[in-house]
């Protein structure tokens, strides 16, 4: 076990106090890519004493379009319900690794005039990071460089339930 | 064996690419997917010159992200057998210290293999 319920319930709880007084005044609207950030942004979500709103996206993986040869772009499977011009987004991700994925969905959004647009990730991989110039004003753990399952996060769509997060052994 | 060059889209260089192996490919298709503009060799940074100003010893690294203004190298070489690889790169951060380069080790490649399935294994 890499984390146990106890401590990811602690330091969420200090991440929400930290979001809430940062945008006290303001209704920030979270977005969770899915699917592996549902579980921490249920759990932010209910850290944060300020109104907020929340709305998810759906990326396609590189996986999933890899037998392309390299023709396919990466894009939203599942967008916004929600208008967000004007709006204070905060993207809730559950880990950054290269940065690929976030550079892409701030880029798309960016585009949509909100009024500020910040992220926060449950887990930070920064060993591989290709796109430095990131939102991330809010890290939950820097993680050593494995895999991991429980807490959202799953293997083959497996143990997403799990309430401890746990190191992958293959 | 001769790899295959697929359409690129965020690919900004002038001659199509020529990979030297499989991981370099799946690393390009990897950038080009997320749109992250790369090029390929564009740059060779001279390491040691003789004393007649000769070239001995150069690093040219195989990706360089225009947005990112960063080099990326990628080996496939096994953990014991990169350590010239990382005394070129030692090197070359001594000589051009304002040039940012991140070596990709196999043990990179294989995690990022797992993570967006990659086939590495041709």
């Amino acid at each position: 076990m890499y984390l146990t319920q106890a401590e990811l319930r602690t330091r969420v709880a200090e991440l929400g106090r930290e979001i809430s007084r940062d945008y006290e005044g303001r209704e920030p609207l979270l977005v969770a890519p899915l699917k592996a950030s549902l579980v921490f942004l249920a759990d932010l979500s209910r850290e944060l004493d300020i109104p907020h709103g929340i709305d998810f996206v759906e990326l396609a993986s590189y996986a999933s379009g890899a037998d392309t040869g390299g023709h396919a772009r990466i894009r939203l499977l599942k967008d916004l319900d929600e208008e967000i011009a004007g709006r204070h987004v905060l993207v809730v991700e559950d880990v950054i690794d290269t940065g690929l994925t976030l550079n892409y969905l701030c880029k798309t959004l960016s585009l949509r005039d909100p009024a500020s647009l910040a992220a926060v990730t449950l887990l930070d991989r920064p060993y591989r990071r290709l796109v430095e110039d990131l939102p991330v004003r809010y890290v939950g753990f820097t993680v050593p460089d494995e895999l991991f399952v429980g807490y959202g996060f799953d293997l083959e769509e497996r143990y997403r339930n799990l309430p401890d997060l746990h190191v992958l052994t293959t | 064996m001769t790899l295959e060059t697929p359409d690129f889209q965020a690919y900004r260089g002038q001659e199509p690419p020529r990979f030297a192996n499989r991981a370099e490919l799946e690393c390009a298709k990897v950038l080009d997917y997320y749109g992250v503009p790369w090029e390929y060799e564009p740059t060779t940074f001279v390491l040691e010159e003789d004393e007649a100003g000769r070239v001995v010893e150069a690093f040219k690294p195989d990706f360089y992200l225009p947005e990112q203004d960063l080099y990326v190298e990628v080996t496939v070489m096994k953990q014991s057998l990169v350590t010239r690889k990382n005394r070129k790169l030692r090197k070359l951060r001594e000589r051009y210290p304002d040039v940012r380069v991140k070596l990709f080790y196999k043990r990179d490649i294989e995690r990022l293999a797992e993570r967006y399935r990659l086939e590495l294994a041709s």
